[in-house]
């Protein structure tokens, strides 16, 4: 027979479900966005950044921490070729980004025509540790993401501009090193078992069993 | 173990639209039922179903490892050749495994028999590990069920701990999260394992199966040409070392989930290979591939047996037979069964009032985590069978 509490060591169940990071919708908690406020993430704690376009610029706004801001901006140069997007042609990369945004680059992936890094976003340096992710951004007519800053994956953080009075508020999480890019050249290799088998098969839900 | 009708909360269909769960009702049926719920005692739980279930798995870790010494097995298995260096990389490195459902035939009196082990792709985690524990939440809030009741059911909480030692074991801070587009049940199952792999402190990316690509390197990138260096995919393995980037995924140095490795169990050949190595265990059935079947058949005292497809899923082209009269009894449709099948005996499902009803027992790592029930009205359980929640009292 089971223990008479609920909270008993030797509960076979979970003791603690995080019933909110379970929750796929709260009707409860709108969120609101200010406009210099970009939030992302469920989890973690927040910081405040900052956008700078270079080294430089980040000292002058930190003068007493320029050999981190030449450290970070150094460690972002190298994060934005493992994780950038990556394009055979510079056509092709030319039609996101725009006219000379673009150069020819050799990666650990391969050689491949990839957007400038045009800043990079720095984590609070008075708290000690180091947290920075590359910033892209476009002036192709194309682009949804034109004359706005946004990340190596695509994730739009606010309006361009070169001032680094602009703060930011991220989770930490949003500095996470982001995966390794590449460029495929084919797809579309996995599925085709799936989709003959359950064009056969009346109810099939799914691949599970 | 008793099946009890219970009172439905009035709100459970607000609630599950509040946390996704979106496929408690398929094709116009119900798949999660709490109309009912299933009763056992904390000894039938620990004694009969936990105990065997960390045995049986470390059976079928013996077997893994004998399997993947002998070609003849290999071949017997039907894996492809190309995929048996792989395959033993992946175990001689110990590639850590995260689940596995193994399904019994138990009546809560005699021992549970193994039916067969969801070693690769198994589903309805969500329902056992979130869904029916809310339930039991919910029921014991509203005084319908005693606050002594129990459940088997740390799913979760093994989950988010076995993806922190997975995270360790590969040095990774994320994850790719993959499986076939037009499944709303698999994407979900996917999305409630990413949100465990968030809770354990990964990043996790989200990309279906058919949008995997291929680079000039030969590795395997997501739709937005993300590396894939570490991957859960809710897709069996032996459609992917059948398809034409079998190559690559044989080749490239992605971390799986599950591990290739997994490839012997997910297999029914692992029931005769199980009955060799441990004949006359307890919780085993006599099990044999199609070429002993008919020297082994006869000497045997069981006259009806099930026919299975060696590759086969949700319960598809099973047939059960009696030897002696050679008349079907029961009989599954589906697509599967072109590498073979193998013979087990029968051993029916237990009724209780007009159902069929199959327990699958979840081992999480190694361990065993909790049980889902599935009930249906036919003999061979199949993937509409529905859904009722357990509690321990």
């Amino acid at each position: 027979m089971s223990n008479s509490s609920n909270k008993s060591s030797n509960q076979k169940r979970s003791k603690n479900i995080n019933l909110n990071a379970m929750r796929k919708v709260n009707p409860l908690k709108p969120i609101a966005l200010g406009a210099a406020t970009f939030m992302l993430g469920a989890c973690g704690t927040d910081d405040v950044a900052s956008i700078y376009i270079d080294a430089d610029d980040c000292s002058s706004d930190n003068p007493s921490f320029s050999a981190e801001c030449q450290a970070t901006y150094e460690a972002a140069l190298q994060d934005a070729q493992d994780t950038g997007p990556k394009y055979e042609t510079q056509a092709d990369c030319e039609y996101d980004f725009g006219a000379n945004a673009c150069q020819q680059q050799n990666t650990s992936q391969g050689s491949f025509f990839m957007p400038l890094m045009a800043g990079y976003m720095l984590g609070n340096l008075m708290s000690g540790s180091r947290r920075y992710t590359p910033m892209y951004t476009s002036n192709s007519r194309n682009s949804p993401l034109r004359n706005r800053w946004f990340t190596s994956n695509g994730q739009n953080v606010g309006k361009y501009s070169t001032s680094g009075n602009q703060k930011y508020r991220v989770r930490q999480s949003f500095f996470n090193k982001r995966p390794t890019t590449t460029s495929a050249l084919k797809r579309g290799g996995f599925g085709n078992i799936a989709r003959a088998t359950s064009s056969r098969t009346a109810a099939s839900k799914g691949w599970g069993g | 173990m008793l099946r009890l009708p219970s009172l439905a909360r009035s709100n459970w269909q607000a609630l599950a639209k509040e946390y996704g769960f979106h496929f408690h009702t398929m094709y116009g049926e119900t798949y999660w039922d709490e109309s009912a719920y299933y009763q056992f005692s904390l000894q039938q739980i620990e004694e009969h179903i936990e105990q065997p279930s960390a045995e049986i798995h470390q059976m079928c870790l013996h077997v893994v490892n004998e399997a993947l010494k002998s070609e003849e097995t290999l071949q017997k298995l039907a894996i492809p050749e190309l995929a048996w260096q792989a395959m033993a990389d992946s175990w001689n490195e110990k590639h850590p495994s995260l689940y596995s459902r193994l399904d019994f035939s138990y009546d809560g009196k005699h021992p549970a028999k193994l039916l067969e082990n969801n070693a690769d792709t198994p589903t309805s985690l969500y329902e056992t590990g979130f869904w029916q524990w809310l339930w039991l939440e919910d029921k014991v809030k509203a005084g319908h069920i005693s606050r002594n009741a129990d459940q088997f059911n740390s799913v979760q909480e093994k989950l988010i701990r076995t993806f922190k030692d997975i995270s360790q074991f590969y040095q990774c801070r994320f994850m790719h999260f993959a499986c076939a587009k037009d499944s709303l049940e698999d994407r979900g199952t996917v999305q409630y394992l990413q949100d465990c792999a968030s809770e354990a402190g990964l990043d996790t990316y989200f990309t279906f199966m058919e949008d995997i690509g291929v680079d000039a390197l030969e590795q395997l990138s997501d739709k937005n040409d993300n590396l894939i260096e570490h991957c859960f995919k809710l897709y069996p393995w032996e459609f992917m070392l059948r398809e034409p980037f079998a190559k690559q995924t044989i080749s490239s140095r992605v971390g799986w989930l599950e591990p290739m490795w997994k490839s012997v169990l997910s297999n029914k050949g692992l029931l005769p290979l199980l009955w060799q190595s441990f004949e006359n265990h307890p919780n085993l059935l006599p099990a044999f591939f199609e070429s002993d079947f008919a020297k082994y058949a006869h000497q045997s005292s069981h006259s009806s047996w099930v026919k299975k497809p060696l590759y086969s899923r949700e319960g598809a082209n099973i047939d059960i037979f009696d030897i002696n009269t050679q008349q079907k009894n029961a009989s599954s449709e589906g697509p599967y069964g072109e590498e073979g099948f193998v013979y087990q005996a029968n051993h029916p499902l237990p009724r209780f009032g007009d159902n069929y009803t199959l327990i699958g027992s979840w081992l999480i790592g190694d361990e065993p985590a909790g049980i889902s029930v599935r009930e249906d009205k036919n003999l061979i359980t199949q993937d509409m069978s529905r859904y009722l929640p357990h509690i321990i009292l």
